[in-house]
Parts: C-alpha cells; sequence; structure tokens
C-alpha cells in the first residue's frame, strides 16, 4: 500500500486514531467508581504503574478504541472502551497528594473493575 | 512489570528543559526520521502499540540516555529487521557506510 502526498499530509497534520468502529458494550458507566486492577504484564501496556490498585470515578466514555495490551503483540485490536477516569492526588500518592489535585487519565476497560 | 519509559512519580530525573522558540526539530536527521514514520506505517509494517513497544525494548540505558527520535529510529530498525524487510546485516552495513560519511 502507498500513500499519496494528500494523505502524508492529513495524517501528519491530524494524526491517525485508534479508534475502531465497531459497537463494543461498556461494561461501565459515568459516575461509576471503579478500581485499577493490579496488572504487571511483560509485554506493552498503557496503564501507568502508579494508577494499580487505584480508586477513581468514571467522568466520561470516549467510546471503542484498539486494546494496546494485544495490539502490540499480534493479538488482534480487542477492540473496548476507553474513559477518561478521575482520581485523587491522595488515592495515587497517598499523604503526599496535593488535598485539591486530582489526575484525569485514559483508562481501557480491561484495565478496571468495579470499586465496591 | 515497571518499564523505565514509565516515568509518572518517578523522582530524581531532573527538571523539564523548555526551550524558548523551540524548533520543530533539532537537527537535519531528526526532519529524516520523522518523515520515515508515516511510509513504514503505510506499509503495515507495525501499529502505532507495536511501535511503541519497540521501544520500550531498548533497555532502561539505551532509552535514557538517547533523544525522541533517536527512539523512534530504533523502533524502526528494530521493527524492520523483525518483519523481514531488511537484515541485519544490511542494516549494519549501511551503519558502516554512514560512519563513513556515506548520505
Amino acid at each position: 500500500m502507498a500513500i499519496n502526498r494528500e494523505q502524508a499530509l492529513a495524517a501528519t497534520l491530524v494524526g491517525a486514531s485508534a479508534r475502531v468502529d465497531v459497537s463494543v458494550a461498556p461494561r461501565f458507566a459515568v459516575g461509576d467508581r471503579i478500581r485499577v486492577r493490579n496488572i504487571n504484564p511483560r509485554g506493552h501496556t498503557r496503564m501507568p504503574r502508579y494508577l494499580r490498585e487505584c480508586v477513581g470515578i468514571v467522568e466520561r466514555d470516549y467510546g471503542v478504541f484498539a486494546f494496546p495490551d494485544t495490539h502490540a503483540h499480534g493479538g488482534g485490536e480487542t477492540p473496548q472502551h476507553v474513559y477518561s477516569v478521575k482520581f485523587s492526588a491522595k488515592e495515587v500518592w497517598g499523604r503526599e497528594g496535593g488535598e485539591r489535585d486530582f489526575l484525569v487519565v485514559d483508562v481501557w476497560d480491561d484495565y478496571m473493575d468495579p470499586a465496591s | 512489570m515497571n518499564g523505565v519509559h514509565d516515568l509518572g512519580g518517578l523522582d530524581g530525573m531532573g527538571s523539564i528543559v523548555v526551550e524558548q522558540d523551540e524548533p520543530v526539530f533539532h537537527a537535519e536527521w531528526e526532519r529524516r526520521v520523522f518523515g520515515m514514520f508515516l511510509p513504514i506505517f503505510a506499509c503495515g509494517y507495525y501499529n502505532i502499540d507495536e511501535l511503541r513497544h519497540a521501544i520500550e525494548r531498548m533497555g532502561a540505558q539505551a532509552y535514557l540516555n538517547t533523544s525522541y527520535y533517536e527512539h523512534w529510529l530504533h523502533a524502526f530498525e528494530t521493527l524492520l529487521v523483525e518483519k523481514g524487510v531488511i537484515t541485519a546485516q544490511e542494516l549494519a552495513e549501511r551503519r558502516a557506510a554512514v560512519a563513513k560519511g556515506a548520505a
């Protein structure tokens, strides 16, 4: 597959999305309390290590995207929802976290469980 | 596992340098590496997650001692050899020629 000048220019200026155009049921809804799984894969992941076991609130559902952990290793796109999840700095950094600070992180469906 | 690229919350990395009037590229070779990204992608030799993982596989010392576009170049070389597009010997010969002044 070759690309022409116009296609190259468009991709360079606006980038390419990992969005996948299939319908997949979301496991979470805006407002849900979630806990990030304690995962430590040997391969690729987009789950930052500082989020392991942290509890946050789903703020937004971005839609369906390829799952990096399988997509990086010939395992297919494993399409699933990605959410914007808000974590308090205290939850992530413990007592050193700022009282009024929050982290908002993009988290894939397979990185999370419901938090009780 | 904990990868060296996963820097969030890691102390001791120094302050972030903010350049005044930062140029898009700091050297001509960076422009060329940037230009390689799209054609290789369009030929189907990697997806974005394979590319990121190839950078993460550099090894901790090499990762921290090299710049952003060196990471890209390393990933292109790694994946093109692994996918059989070029051979490790061709890469070594080309490196040697460039070191001797080939364009």
